[in-house]
């Protein structure tokens, strides 16, 4: 069978396989296997792309096992375009063989807003009823039972993405977020559950053309040029993609809006005056950064230097290589993705027996699944910033 | 000899002995394994096996011998010369997964370790020990132990400390017959000739090593590293022989012209001059006071012979970037063309100004793009012609300008290689530099290792035959990337 995966010629050759990217790639320092690195994978789809290779089932096991993490484009000396590359080579392959039923459920669900919330209430219970095994389901150990209501502010300076998934399992984030925003006195609005989800999964699925109808969908439902705070790393990475994803200057326009919420509150002054003269206490945390936040946001510095003011911020060994959640990845691969995890869990091993926090939901979820324990960082900054006694 | 059929019973006794998710020889694995960082676009393997443990690795060449079939060790891949590129579809023999650290002895200083550890992973293990492991070629961050024991691999701390020989004590081998053997002792006590020393830089037709021995350097206890910018190549190379002449031998000295230079700059955003002709890198260790002293004469003798600036890192995340750019240099000129070829020879340092002149002025003959960046400090050069491949008649271009660069070179009374390896890339040089009897010679060595010639085939000696499958790289086939 030969099947032309629409590469962009340039990005493919621009690979001259040194390897400089085979320490960062999650799947080759857990295999060891050149069909599971970058420079592997951009070889094949080379090979397909020339006609030497057919889209085998070796072909398309390694292109699917790739986590998407992009650690090797930040790896790249030679700037290989490899997000994009892969991004359309997975469009492709989605016509061309089964996707896993968890896979499409899984994304089905993200899109119809009732149904996630109806099923996460009824597995919410049955978690309290110690009906669901721990670990069974990518899922948080405990969902909140009900759906939080959210205060809001009249003319509102900034609006909080509350988006699908984590709006339903990790409000707790979004209400950490919000007193953070409260107690420096920002006003702002949610995007609620009317504007859902923002269509990052199906982007990293290769569902692209889903995607780009959710990201026309966000974009119409949020106009205005307030600034869109964003506290799941992966949502952020994808709104501000929209522009390059649709092409158009209006969602051009949308994605300059949008800041990583650590990202914005260092660039604000309000946050700046509210500051401790000194560390409160001395508290250790170790930062994980989440891939989207990391390699494709490249706003992970921003958390740290949010969280600095409160508490130490300790480095994994491992220069931000991938915890294996990956988006939906730790749905359709969980071997491999539990073989990441275990490099990571030696990492943390390493660092300490310290509270661990990233900034994406995904990466909560399957690093807590696994034991370990973890917030978001604007949980930790809200923990202290309320309690107004400890800085005072 | 039908391979297919012999194939089929090669794979199945392959599975039987190692293990099925061990040996693979699907389309993707042979494509994948077909070449390595050179720019060699590569034959067929007949078979890929992952041995984990040394008697893996025994089961694999017994089952070779079995089958009249020839191997390819192969580290990480990152090689540049060719080395493991498979020829006459042998099996391809991957240590990858034979990555553990298997003793520390710090009372005496050395390591075992799996042929398949990457070399900064065992230095980034010994931290906070106060000891390290010395080789560090710019590819470190990827390259396994057992390439460098293969291509006894420098790096820029070699000046001072010695190439990958220097710091290998024992090996433990499986010749290519199957016979497992140990060359040289971890305390030193090794009798009779140094074989240990002929299988470093052996490129793999020598056997495989399935456990190496390395020495742990202790680290120096102050560092400083220092940037300094030229505006003219020639006074960055008479400063490198003014300092060493002056006495001082520093960790390390490096050289990037002013391509190269812009192309790392864009990578690293370190603060690199990119107007300069040339930076030099000169690292200094050793204890604090004379660290001081060789910095302030370093300064003196390089403002004398042109430096425009001196900066001395402040900063070990500033040391790290500065190095970061350097090891990146390779990786990076893709940002210019999409292919390239380098050349490893090694000259005397005195003859730096006018070789570089030379290897400039060849490029410019033959409308070639040259970047030059190497270990200025003991004449190693790496000039890389950067083109695009498909551009037509240009890897002829290549070819004959890279052969002028080899002549200059060896005419400057240089050798061949420095650290990347004869491999099946330079092997065409190998009559310019040794005489018949040289080469008879070192026939006679490979042949007492490999009576039957199993052992990576093709590499390193000329021969009359040749690997029928590896395209020349004047002969590229159509569609190959190069």
């Amino acid at each position: 069978m030969s099947t032309s995966l629409n590469l962009d010629k340039d990005h493919l050759t621009a690979c001259i396989s040194c390897g400089l990217c085979l320490p960062h790639c999650p799947t080759y320092q857990t295999t060891q296997d050149e069909s599971r690195s970058p420079r592997g994978r951009i070889s094949l789809m080379r090979g397909v792309e020339d006609g030497l290779m057919p889209l085998s089932k070796e072909v398309i096991e390694s292109l699917d096992t790739c986590v998407q993490c992009l650690g090797c484009e930040t790896a790249c000396p030679s700037g290989v375009r490899y997000g994009e590359l892969i991004g359309q080579t997975r469009e492709v392959l989605n016509s061309h063989r089964k996707v896993s039923f968890r896979l499409r459920a899984g994304l089905w669900i993200l899109l119809h807003m009732r149904v996630l919330l109806f099923g996460s209430r009824v597995l919410a219970v049955l978690q309290r009823l110690k009906l669901v095994p721990n670990k069974a389901l990518p899922v948080p150990s405990r969902i909140p039972l009900r759906g939080v209501r959210y205060v809001q502010n009249d003319d509102p300076e900034v609006i909080l993405f509350t988006g699908c998934v984590m709006d339903v399992w990790l409000s707790q984030v979004h209400e950490a977020a919000l007193s953070v925003l409260d107690s420096i006195g920002v006003r702002y609005m949610i995007s609620g559950n009317q504007v859902g989800c923002c269509g990052a999964l199906h982007s990293h699925a290769g569902f692209r053309s889903t995607a780009n109808k959710q990201a026309l969908e966000v974009i119409s439902a949020l106009p205005s040029d307030l600034p869109i705070l964003v506290d799941s790393a992966g949502c952020g990475a994808v709104l501000k993609e929209y522009g390059s994803l649709l092409g158009t200057q209006e969602a051009r326009i949308f994605s300059s809006r949008v800041y990583d919420i650590h990202e914005w509150l260092i660039n604000d002054s309000k946050w700046r005056e509210s500051l401790p003269a000194r560390r409160p206490g001395n508290k250790k945390v170790i930062v994980q950064d989440p891939c989207h936040l990391r390699h494709v946001q490249k706003a992970h510095t921003s958390v740290r230097e949010l969280l600095t003011p409160f508490v130490e911020c300790l480095e994994l060994d491992d220069e931000g290589l991938c915890c294996g959640a990956g988006g939906a990845f730790s749905v359709d691969q969980p071997e491999l993705a539990k073989e990441i995890r275990d490099k990571k869990l030696k990492s943390i091993q390493r660092a300490g027996r310290h509270l661990v926090v990233s900034a994406n939901p995904g990466c909560m979820i399957h690093l807590e699944s696994a034991g370990v324990e973890i917030l978001h960082p604007i949980q930790v900054v809200a923990e202290y910033i309320g309690g107004k006694e400890d800085h005072e | 000899m039908n391979r297919s059929r012999g194939n089929d019973q090669l794979f199945q006794e392959l599975c039987r002995d190692i293990g099925t998710n061990r040996v693979h020889r699907d389309g993707a694995s042979q494509l994948l394994y077909s070449r390595d960082g050179s720019a060699f676009p590569g034959g067929i393997p007949g078979v890929v096996c992952f041995p984990e443990t040394t008697q893996h690795v025994v089961d694999c060449i017994k089952a070779a011998n079995r089958h009249d079939r020839s191997f390819v060790p192969r580290g990480a891949g990152t090689g540049l010369a060719g080395g493991a590129v498979p020829c006459d579809a042998p099996l391809v023999i991957s240590t990858t997964k034979m990555n553990s650290i298997l003793e520390v002895n710090y009372e005496k200083r050395f390591a075992w370790v799996g042929p398949g550890v990457v070399n900064l992973d065992l230095t980034k293990s010994l931290t906070g020990t106060g000891f390290h492991f010395a080789p560090d070629p710019s590819s470190q961050q990827s390259c396994t132990i057992g390439g460098n024991v293969a291509n006894n691999s420098g790096g820029p701390h070699c000046l001072a400390y010695g190439v990958t020989n220097a710091h290998i004590l024992a090996i433990e081998v499986v010749l290519p017959d199957g016979t497992l053997v140990q060359l040289g002792d971890v305390d030193g006590h090794a009798s009779g000739y140094d074989l240990r020393g002929v299988f470093v830089g052996g490129e793999g037709t020598l056997g495989i090593a399935t456990r190496i021995a390395v020495k742990l350097t202790p680290d120096p206890p102050e560092i400083r590293t220092l940037l300094l910018d030229f505006m003219d190549v020639a006074d960055a190379a008479k400063t490198v022989s003014a300092i060493i002449a002056s006495g001082i031998v520093p960790a390390a000295i490096e050289m990037m012209d002013k391509r190269i230079v812009n192309v790392v700059e864009e990578f690293v955003k370190v603060g690199y001059p990119t107007d300069a002709a040339a930076v030099l890198i000169i690292e200094v260790d050793g204890l604090p006071e004379g660290v001081k002293i060789e910095v302030e004469r370093i300064q003196s003798i390089s403002l004398e012979h042109g430096a425009r600036s001196v900066r001395v890192a402040s900063s070990d995340e500033e040391r790290e970037q500065i190095w970061k750019g350097r090891k990146s240099a390779f990786g990076a000129v893709a940002q210019i063309q999409p292919g390239y070829y380098l050349h490893d020879t090694v000259i005397p340092r005195t003859k730096l100004v006018e070789v570089l002149e030379a290897v400039y002025e060849i490029a410019n003959r033959y409308e070639l793009i040259v970047m030059n960046v190497f270990h200025a400090g003991d004449g190693n050069l790496h000039p890389l012609l950067v083109f695009d491949p498909q551009e037509p008649g240009v890897m002829e271009r290549v070819l004959v300008a890279g052969e002028e660069i080899v002549q200059v070179s060896l005419d400057a009374g240089g050798v061949l290689s420095g650290e990347h390896g004869i491999g099946l890339e330079k092997k065409r040089f190998m009559e310019k530099l040794f005489s018949e009897e040289d080469l008879a010679a070192q026939k006679l060595l490979k042949d007492a290792f490999d009576p039957d010639g199993r052992a990576n085939p093709f590499k390193v000696l000329p021969s009359g035959a040749s690997c029928s499958e590896v395209n020349h790289l004047n002969q590229l086939p159509d569609g190959a990337w190069v």
